[in-house]
C-alpha cells in the first residue's frame, strides 16, 4: 500500500513537471501594444506613425501651448501673476536654469522625442514602410516627418542657441540627429552650429515642399497636417529667423498673390479671414489656418500646459489668470484702436486686462495655432522693407490686408512713414497686435536682436548677455559628454 | 483540468488511508501534572495509533486501551512528550515537564522549518506580540528596532503609508530594494495598492497584526536561496496563528488611541507676515501701497484676521481596534477563527483607515499519513482622504494639506465674513492683500467637499493537502490564491480648488490583481547510523499574477447635486487603464546534513523562469550554501574549560547567488509602439525601447557569525558580518535627452555592495518570581557603496515630486547621496547669498540687480554666470550607518513596562521644505526669517528680503543650508501593562485579563529641525531617499486596551 501512495504521489509530481502552464504563461504577449517588430507591417500602422509625430509635437509642452507660451511670456507683454516656475515663471522673468523642469529640461527633450520619431520613422520607411504603401503615399509621409523634425530643431535653435545673426550662424546650435535611436549606444554628440542646424531645417522643408501633396482631403487636414504650402510658410518663418529676406520673399511669392486680396494661388487656397475673430471662437479650419494643433474633449492639452488655462482669468473661463497683459504692453498703443476687432480678446477682469484669445472652458481645448497666412504676409512685408531699405509700397499693401480686416478705418499710406525703419517698425508692432498669445513677440525679439524687454521687478536683458537665451539642459550635459553649456 | 488531477488525487488518497482495525481493551484512569504537582489540563493522551483523550480541568483522564497497548503517550504543548508504561496498571499519575523553549523554538525557512538551534543561515524572528496591538494599520510599521539588519522607516503621517523596509541596506537602484513578504507559505503582493494621491493602501495592512504569530526575517542568501530569483532583499515569512492543543481559548483584544501631530514649524503669524512680505515688495522695488502690497483684513468679529493653518487641516485623531478570536485543536484537528474591525482617524482631517478583517484556517489529520487543511483570509479596507497629503510622489501638490499649511498666508481666512468660502477661482482669495495671490487651494473647501478614497477587498486562501506515507517522507501540495480588489473614487467639486479649472471632476477606476501560486514539494528526513541526519527538499512551483484596471473621468458637472460617475457630467474620459500578467517558474532543492548535530550542512538551490525577462535570459539558477559548527560540543572546548563560561557556542558561515527582479515592468523587455490619437485619428508611436537580454539582478551574499550564550543562556549573543555584492543591477540607463529615446533601457550593468555587522544581545538580567528583567539589544551598521553604473553614465539623478533634483547617485559612494549647491552664508555689506560656484568661487546673487549690476557678480563686482543646479557637489549620504533598538521589559507581581528604543545615527536629510518655509514669494515662512539681513554690518545665515526670490534659500535648485544631520533616537514604544491576579480571574471565569497604557512616538531625540527625522517624501524609493519635502510627520499616538481571554 505505501508503495502505491508513493506512486500516485510520484505521479502528481509529474503532472506538474510537464504542465502545460509553464510555456504558455512564460512569454506573454502584450495586448495593449504593438511590437517593433510589426510596426510598419499596415498601411494602418504607417500612417498611424506619421499623426504619432504631429500628436508629439502637439505635446502641450511643445506647440500645443508651452512653446507659444514660452515665446509670448519672454517678451513684453504679459506679467506673471503667479510666481510659478512651474507655469514659467522663471522664464518670465529671465532665469531658467539648466535644471529648471518644466520649461528647460522638459522643452529640449519633448524636442528631441519629437525628432527621434521622425527619424525612427524615416529609416522605418526605407526597411519596409515604403514597400506597404507604395512609393507615392510614402513620398507623402516623408515630406510630413521631415517637416515636423524642422519645426522640432527651429524650435529648439530660438530658445537654446544664439541667433543667426550673432556670427552669422558660427555660434553653438544644438545637436544634428538625423538617424533613429532605438537602442543603448554611444549617443555623445557635440552641438552643430546655428548655421548647420539652419540649414538643415531648410532642407526638411524643401524636401518636404517637393514631396507633400498639394492639398489634403478637408479642411480639417488642411489645419491639421501639412501640405506643399504649410512647407513654404514655415520657410518664410525659419528665413525671418536667418534675416534672409531676399530668399523670405521668393518663398512667400509662392503662396501669396502679387496684389490685394493677398491668397495662395496654389494648393490648399489660403487667404486673410474677414472676420479675425472666427479663427479662434467658430472656425479653427479655415484657410487662413495653416497649421494648427487640434484638440478635443478627448484629446486635451493636460493639466497647466492650455493656452486658455494660462491667459484666461478664472472669471472668464475658469482660467488659472497666470499671466495678465501689462498696462503699458501693446494693449497701451493708441494705434490700436478701440473698435479694431482684434481688441475684443482684451477684456479687464478685478482691474488687469487679459488676453481672451482662447476662450473654451476646462478642458481648454482651444485649438493651439501654429502658424497663419496672417504671418506670412506679415513675413513678406517685413523681408521687403528690410531688403530694399525703401518704403515699399507693397509692403505697405500687406500691413494694411492684416490691419484692415479688423480695422477698416486705419489705412496706411507712404506719408505715414518717414522712413523704412518706421515701417518695419510698424510691421513689427502690427505682429505683436495681430498674434498676441500666438507665441511670435520672444521669437520676433531675438532676430532683431532687440534686447529682452524690462517687467515689473525685472530688468532687461541685452542681446549679447548670457541671459538672452536659455542654457543647455543639465541632463544634457550631464550624458552627452560633447555637448557644452550657453556662456 | 489542473485542479481536476489535483482533487482526484486527494481522494484516491484518502480512501486508502481510511482502514481501521478493532481490537478488544479495558478503562484506564489517570492524572497529569506539571512539575510542581498543579494539574494540567487539556494534555493529549494517546494509547496506540487509534485512540486518545484529552485531561479535564483537574488534569484527569479516561482512556479504553487496547490489550496490546504497552505504555500511554502524553502530549502538551510546551512540554516534552512523555512516555509512561501502563504493564498491568489501571490507573496512573504522571508529572510532564516544560520544554526547554530554546531547543523547540522553531523558525520559517521556506517551504518548512527548521529547528533554530540548528540555523546555519542567518535569521531573525519576532514575536506576534511584539507586533500585536499597536497603534498601527500594518504589523511592518512595528518591526523597527527589533531585528537586527532590518531597518524600517515611517515615510511620513498619513495612515497606512508603506515603510520603508531595508534588510542589510539598499540592495537596488532600479528596482525595489523592498523584501519578498511570504505569508504562511504564498509569495504576497506587496506596495502601495490605493491609486489615489490621497490616501495610502499599504498591501500589508490586510494582515490583522493580532494574527500573526511570528515574523521571520531571512537575511542572508543561505536563509534565502530558496527564494532564487527574489531572495536579494531578503525575505519576511510571516506565520499567522494556529489553534493550540488545550482547551479551546477565546480571546478579546481591543484598544482607543488618540493621535497628534508633532514638533511643527512655527510660522509667522498675521501681523509678522503682512509687515515681513510688504518689506520684501520694499527691496524689490515693487512696493505700491494701492496695487502691490501685502494688508490685513478684519474678520467679523472687527479684530485681523489672524489665522493658525494648521489648526484647520491637524486634528487629534480617534482611533480603536477589536479583534476577537476563536482557537483550539485536539490531535486530529486545530482550528482558528478571528474577526476584527479597526478604525483609525489620522492626524489629517478626513483621512481615515478602516479595516474589517476575518480569518480562518483549519489543519486536519486524516487517518495516520494525511493531512488536508486550508486557510481564508478577507479583509475590507477603506484608506480615505479628502485631498493629496504633499507626501508621497506629489511633495509639491498646490492642494497638497502638509504643504498648504506652511504656504497659505496667515492674514487671511478660509471664510469670508458672511460665512462663505473664501475663494478666488481655483485659488484661495486675497481677501485684504493687493497682490494677485496668497495662496494656493482653499484647504477647507478640500476638506469639506471633496473626497480622495481607496477601497481594497482583499482575499488569501489556501488549500493544501500533505501525505506522508513513510517516516521519512513528506509530500505535500500547496493551492493559494491573492486577490486584491481594490477601487479608486475621487471627487473634487467645482466650487474652487482641484476640481474648478475643469468645473467639477469625478474619477473612479476599478482594478484586478489576481495570483495564484501552486507548490508541490517532497520533503525527505532521516537519521543514519545514529549520528547522520539528513533532510531533503524538492519542489516545483507556478506563480501567475494577473492585473487589469480600468475606469472613468467626468468633468463639467451638470449640477453640483451629482458627485459620482453615474452622475451627470459632460465628460466621459477614461481613466486607470491597465492590463498586464507575469508568471514565474519554479524548481528548486534543499539538502540538510548535519554530523552528531555538531557540524551543519545546508545546500539550497533554486532555478526559476519569470515571464517579465528578455526573450534571450527568462531562465536563472540561485544557489546557497551554509555551515555550521555547535563548537561546545566538542573535546578541547570542555577540556579548555571553556564550557564553563560559555552556555552555548555555534560559529555558522554561508555563502550563495541570489537575484531580485522586485519592481520590473511585466513587458519591460519589450520595444513597443503605444497608441494615442491625433485629431481624432489613431496613432502608433514608438513608445517602449526594449531589451530581449534583459535579466535579473545578481547579488552574491557572505555572511559569518557565531552565537553565544552565558549564565545558562541567561544572556546570549549573535555577532554577524554580511557583504553582499550585487552585480548585474538593473540600471534603465539614461541616455543624452537629445537621442530622443522613447524610455530609458533597462540594462543589467550596475554594481554595488553593502557590508556590515550586527550585533544582538538578550538578557534576562533578573528572574525573580516576583520581579523579572529582561532587556535586548541590537545594533546594525550598513556600509553601501555603489561600484559602477553603466560606462559613459557618471550618474543618476534623483527626483522629488518631478520637479526637484536633490538627489544623485554616483560610484564610490553610498546610493543616492545629496547633490545641493553650496552657499557660503549672506554678505553682512549687502544681504546678499553667497553661492559656491562649480568652479569654487563664490558668486553674489541678488533677486533684483539695480542698474549697472549684475544678479549673479563675483566679489570684484563682474558679472558672474547663473549659479543653478549645475554647480551642485555630490554633498551628504543619505543612509544611516548606525541602527538598531534597545528594549526593556519589567514585570512586577501583575505588572509590566516595556520601553523600546529605536535610534539611526550617520544619515544626513535633504529637508527641502525648508526652502519652502523660507521662499520670498506670497509663501507664508518660519519665524527664524525674521533674522534676515536688514542692514549693512548684520551677519545672519538669512539673506536680504526681496519678494519674489526663490534662489537664496533653495526653491530654485536645492542648496547646502537645508541639509541637516538625521541622528536620532526615539521613545518608540513604552507600555505599561497589568494582569489581573489569578486568583480574581478564577471567581470571574476568565483565563487572563490585561490592561495597558501604550504609547507610540512618545520623545525624539534629535537635532533635526524638521518634525520627524524617520521620514522619506519618496516613499520607498532608492535613488531619491533622505528628502523631506512638504511631508506630514509621523504621529504620535496614546492607546490604551485590554485583552482578555477565555
Amino acid at each position: 500500500m505505501k508503495n502505491k501512495i508513493l506512486y500516485v504521489i510520484m505521479a502528481a509530481a509529474v503532472v506538474q513537471l510537464t504542465s502545460c502552464a509553464k510555456d504558455k504563461f512564460i512569454s506573454p504577449v502584450p495586448t495593449n501594444a504593438i511590437s517593433d517588430l510589426t510596426a510598419f507591417d499596415s498601411k494602418e500602422r504607417v500612417e498611424g506613425q506619421v499623426r504619432a509625430i504631429y500628436a508629439s509635437i502637439k505635446n502641450a509642452g511643445m506647440y500645443g501651448g508651452r512653446y507659444q507660451i514660452f515665446n509670448d511670456i519672454r517678451g513684453e507683454e504679459f506679467n506673471n501673476e503667479r510666481t510659478n516656475v512651474v507655469t514659467g515663471f522663471d522664464v518670465w522673468n529671465y532665469t531658467p536654469s539648466n535644471s529648471s523642469t518644466n520649461s528647460v529640461l522638459n522643452h529640449w527633450s519633448r524636442a528631441y522625442y519629437v525628432i527621434n520619431l521622425a527619424n525612427v520613422f524615416i529609416d522605418g520607411m526605407a526597411v519596409k514602410g515604403t514597400s506597404v504603401v507604395g512609393a507615392a503615399l510614402s513620398n507623402n509621409y516623408l515630406g510630413e516627418a521631415r517637416l515636423l523634425r524642422a519645426l522640432s530643431y527651429y524650435s529648439l535653435l530660438q530658445l537654446y542657441a544664439r541667433p543667426f545673426w550673432d556670427g552669422n550662424g558660427s555660434k553653438p546650435g544644438v545637436p544634428l540627429r538625423l538617424k533613429g535611436n532605438t537602442g543603448s549606444d554611444d549617443y555623445a554628440l557635440a552641438r552643430a552650429t546655428v548655421a548647420e542646424v539652419y540649414n538643415q531645417i531648410l532642407t526638411d522643408l524643401t524636401f518636404a515642399e517637393q514631396n507633400l501633396p498639394l492639398t489634403n482631403a478637408n479642411a480639417t487636414l488642411n489645419t491639421t497636417r501639412a501640405h506643399r504650402n504649410t512647407a513654404i510658410a514655415l520657410k518664410t518663418r525659419v528665413l525671418m529667423s536667418m534675416r534672409r529676406y531676399a530668399d523670405v520673399i521668393t518663398e512667400a511669392n509662392k503662396i501669396v498673390s502679387a496684389s490685394a486680396p493677398f491668397v495662395a494661388s496654389t494648393g490648399v487656397a489660403h487667404a486673410l479671414q474677414s472676420d479675425y475673430r472666427t479663427m479662434f471662437t467658430s472656425n479653427y479650419t479655415t484657410t487662413e489656418s495653416i497649421l494648427s494643433m487640434p484638440f478635443a474633449t478627448n484629446e486635451t492639452p493636460g493639466g497647466q500646459n492650455q493656452l486658455g488655462y494660462y491667459y484666461g482669468p478664472s472669471a472668464f473661463n475658469g482660467g488659472n489668470g497666470e499671466y495678465s497683459l501689462l498696462p503699458n504692453s501693446i494693449i497701451a498703443d493708441a494705434g490700436w484702436l478701440p473698435t479694431d476687432r482684434r481688441r475684443s480678446f482684451v477684456q479687464v477682469f478685478s482691474g488687469k486686462s487679459y488676453l481672451t484669445k482662447y476662450s473654451v472652458a476646462s478642458t481648454f481645448i482651444d485649438w493651439a495655432p501654429v502658424i497663419r497666412y496672417a504671418e506670412v504676409l506679415l513675413n513678406l512685408a517685413e523681408a521687403r522693407v528690410r531688403s530694399t531699405n525703401t518704403v515699399d509700397a507693397q509692403a505697405i499693401a500687406l500691413l494694411n490686408a492684416v490691419r484692415g480686416r479688423s480695422d477698416a478705418t486705419t489705412i496706411f499710406t507712404p506719408l505715414n512713414f518717414a522712413n523704412a525703419d518706421a515701417l518695419a517698425n510698424a510691421i513689427v508692432n502690427e505682429r505683436r497686435i495681430e498674434f498676441l498669445g500666438e507665441g511670435l513677440r520672444g521669437t520676433d525679439i531675438t532676430r532683431l536682436g532687440l534686447p529682452l524687454p524690462a517687467k515689473p521687478g525685472v530688468s532687461a536683458i541685452a542681446a549679447t548677455a548670457q541671459q538672452y537665451i536659455w542654457p543647455i539642459s543639465s541632463t544634457e550635459l550631464l550624458l552627452n559628454p560633447l555637448c557644452v553649456d550657453n556662456n | 483540468m489542473r485542479m481536476r488531477k489535483l482533487l482526484a488525487l486527494v481522494a484516491s488518497v484518502v480512501l486508502l488511508m481510511t482502514q481501521l482495525q478493532a481490537q478488544t481493551s479495558r478503562t484506564f484512569t489517570g492524572k497529569v501534572t506539571d512539575a510542581k504537582g498543579a494539574p494540567l489540563a487539556g494534555v493529549t493522551v494517546s494509547a496506540g495509533s487509534d485512540r486518545r483523550t484529552v485531561t479535564d480541568n483537574a488534569g484527569n483522564f479516561t482512556i479504553q486501551v487496547g490489550s496490546n497497548v504497552r505504555s500511554l503517550r502524553f502530549t502538551y504543548v510546551g512540554y516534552n512528550i512523555l512516555d509512561a508504561s501502563i504493564s498491568d496498571k489501571n490507573s496512573i499519575t504522571v508529572s510532564m515537564t516544560e520544554e526547554d523553549k530554546s531547543l523547540s523554538e522553531v523558525v520559517v525557512v521556506g517551504y518548512g522549518t527548521q529547528k533554530k538551534k540548528e540555523i546555519t543561515g542567518s535569521i531573525a524572528s519576532v514575536k506576534g506580540e511584539a507586533l500585536a496591538n499597536k497603534p498601527t494599520q500594518s504589523f511592518d510599521q512595528a518591526l523597527g528596532g527589533r531585528a537586527a539588519g532590518v531597518q524600517v522607516n515611517i515615510p511620513n503621517g498619513v495612515l497606512n503609508a508603506p515603510p520603508v523596509i531595508r534588510i542589510r541596506g539598499t540592495n537596488s537602484i532600479s528596482l525595489s530594494s523592498y523584501p519578498l513578504i511570504v505569508l504562511d507559505g504564498v509569495p504576497m503582493f506587496t506596495g502601495d495598492f490605493s491609486g489615489v494621491g490621497g490616501a495610502a493602501g499599504n498591501i500589508l495592512a490586510s494582515i490583522n497584526p493580532n494574527d500573526i504569530e511570528s515574523v521571520d526575517v531571512a537575511k542572508d542568501a543561505a536563509a534565502t536561496a530558496i527564494y532564487g530569483s527574489r531572495a536579494a532583499n531578503g525575505v519576511l515569512f510571516i506565520t499567522t496563528k494556529k489553534g493550540k492543543a488545550g482547551r479551546s481559548k477565546v480571546t478579546l483584544d481591543s484598544w482607543i488611541g488618540f493621535s497628534q501631530v508633532q514638533r511643527l514649524p512655527t510660522l509667522l503669524d498675521a501681523f509678522q507676515y503682512t509687515d515681513y512680505k510688504n518689506e520684501a515688495l520694499r527691496n524689490a522695488g515693487t512696493f505700491n501701497a494701492t496695487t502691490n502690497a501685502f494688508a490685513l483684513t478684519n474678520g467679523p468679529d472687527g479684530q485681523p484676521i489672524n489665522t493658525r493653518w494648521y489648526d484647520y487641516v491637524y486634528r487629534t485623531g480617534v482611533q480603536h481596534s477589536n479583534t476577537v478570536s476563536i482557537s483550539g485543536a485536539n490531535e486530529s484537528t486545530n482550528y482558528y477563527f478571528s474577526a476584527g474591525y479597526t478604525n483609525q482617524e489620522g492626524i489629517l482631517k478626513r483621512n481615515d483607515y478602516q479595516r474589517l478583517s476575518l480569518t480562518m484556517n483549519v489543519d486536519h489529520k486524516v487517518g495516520k499519513a494525511i493531512n488536508i487543511g486550508g486557510k481564508i483570509q478577507y479583509s475590507s479596507e477603506k484608506n480615505l482622504a479628502a485631498v493629496s497629503t504633499g507626501s508621497l510622489g506629489d511633495a509639491f501638490a498646490t492642494a497638497g494639506l502638509g504643504r498648504v499649511v506652511m504656504v497659505t498666508a496667515p492674514n487671511i481666512s478660509p471664510y469670508n465674513n458672511d460665512g462663505s468660502y473664501n475663494v478666488n477661482g481655483a485659488l484661495i482669495g486675497v481677501m485684504g492683500n493687493r497682490v494677485g495671490q496668497v495662496g494656493f487651494n482653499n484647504p477647507v473647501v478640500q476638506l469639506d467637499l471633496n473626497r480622495n478614497n481607496n477601497y481594497i477587498e482583499h482575499i488569501i486562501s489556501n488549500v493544501y493537502a500533505q501525505v506522508k506515507p513513510f517516516s521519512w517522507l513528506t509530500a505535500r501540495t500547496n493551492y493559494g490564491i491573492d486577490y486584491v480588489l481594490t477601487e479608486n473614487d475621487s471627487y473634487f467639486h467645482p466650487i474652487s480648488g482641484e476640481g474648478f479649472a475643469s468645473n467639477g471632476s469625478v474619477t473612479a477606476t476599478y482594478s484586478k490583481n489576481k495570483r495564484w501560486v501552486w507548490t508541490t514539494t517532497l520533503q525527505f528526513d532521516k537519521t543514519f547510523g545514529e549520528k547522520h541526519n539528513v533532510s531533503a527538499l524538492a519542489g516545483i512551483e507556478h506563480q501567475k499574477s494577473d492585473g487589469n484596471s480600468f475606469g472613468l473621468n467626468r468633468i463639467t458637472v451638470n449640477d453640483p447635486a451629482f458627485t459620482n460617475i453615474q452622475g451627470g457630467w459632460a465628460t466621459p474620459n477614461t481613466a486607470g487603464l491597465g492590463i498586464g500578467e507575469n508568471y514565474l517558474y519554479s524548481e528548486f532543492g534543499r539538502v540538510q546534513y548535519n554530523f552528531d548535530r555538531k557540524y551543519y550542512l545546508t545546500a539550497n538551490l533554486r532555478r526559476d523562469g519569470a515571464s517579465q525577462l528578455g526573450a534571450n535570459s527568462k531562465y536563472g539558477t540561485f544557489w546557497g550554501v551554509s555551515a555550521g559548527w555547535e563548537v561546545m560540543n566538542e573535546k578541547f572546548w570542555t577540556s579548555a574549560k571553556l564550557d564553563r563560561i560559555f552556555s552555548s557556542f555555534k560559529v555558522r558561515a554561508s555563502y550563495g547567488k541570489v537575484g531580485n527582479i522586485g519592481g520590473l515592468g511585466n513587458f519591460a523587455s519589450l520595444s513597443q509602439f503605444g497608441s494615442g490619437l491625433y485629431g481624432g485619428n489613431g496613432t502608433v508611436a514608438y513608445s517602449q525601447a526594449g531589451n530581449p537580454n534583459l535579466t535579473w539582478e545578481t547579488s552574491k551574499k557572505t555572511d559569518v557569525g557565531i552565537n553565544f550564550g552565558i549564565l545558562k543562556d541567561r544572556m546570549t549573543f549573535e555577532i554577524g558580518y554580511y557583504n553582499s555584492n550585487n552585480d548585474g543591477l538593473l540600471l534603465f540607463v539614461p541616455q543624452p535627452p537629445s537621442a530622443g529615446l522613447p524610455s530609458t533601457i533597462p540594462q543589467n550593468i550596475g554594481s554595488m555592495y553593502n557590508r556590515g555587522l550586527e550585533f544582538a544581545v538578550n538578557f534576562a538580567a533578573v528572574q525573580k518570581k516576583d520581579f523579572s528583567w529582561n532587556t535586548s539589544f541590537n545594533l546594525s551598521t550598513n556600509d553601501n557603496k555603489v561600484n559602477s553604473l553603466a560606462p559613459g553614465i557618471n550618474s543618476i539623478i534623483g527626483s522629488t515630486g518631478g520637479l526637484e533634483n536633490p538627489n544623485i547617485t554616483v560610484p564610490g559612494q553610498p546610493i543616492s547621496m545629496i547633490f545641493v549647491t553650496r552657499t557660503k552664508g549672506v554678505d553682512p555689506a549687502t544681504g546678499r547669498r553667497i553661492f559656491i560656484n562649480a568652479q569654487g568661487r563664490e558668486v553674489f546673487f541678488q533677486h533684483v540687480a539695480p542698474a549697472g549690476q549684475a544678479r549673479f557678480m563675483y566679489a570684484d563686482g563682474t558679472t558672474a554666470p547663473t549659479v543653478s543646479n549645475a554647480d551642485a557637489v555630490v554633498y551628504k549620504n543619505t543612509h544611516a550607518k548606525i541602527f538598531g533598538g534597545w528594549e526593556n521589559t519589567f514585570r512586577f507581581k501583575g505588572f509590566e513596562l516595556t520601553a523600546l528604543l529605536t535610534y539611526q545615527f550617520g544619515n544626513w536629510i535633504y529637508f527641502g521644505s525648508q526652502a519652502g518655509l523660507r521662499d520670498q514669494r506670497f509663501w507664508n515662512n518660519e519665524v527664524a526669517i525674521l533674522n534676515r539681513w536688514q542692514k549693512a554690518g548684520d551677519v545672519t545665515e538669512i539673506p536680504k528680503a526681496v519678494f519674489g526670490d526663490n534662489v537664496s534659500n533653495g526653491s530654485s535648485f536645492p542648496l547646502d543650508i537645508n541639509v541637516f544631520r538625521g541622528d536620532f533616537v526615539k521613545l518608540r514604544t513604552l507600555t505599561v501593562g497589568y494582569n489581573l491576579p489569578k486568583s480574581l480571574l478564577e471567581k470571574i471565569k476568565i483565563t487572563s485579563a490585561r490592561f495597558y497604557i501604550n504609547g507610540n512616538n512618545l520623545l525624539i531625540l534629535t537635532k533635526y529641525p524638521g518634525p520627524d527625522p524617520e521620514v522619506s517624501s519618496n516613499g520607498n524609493g532608492t535613488t531619491n531617499f533622505g528628502v523631506d519635502r512638504n511631508t506630514v510627520a509621523n504621529q504620535r499616538t496614546l492607546t490604551v486596551g485590554l485583552n482578555i481571554g477565555f
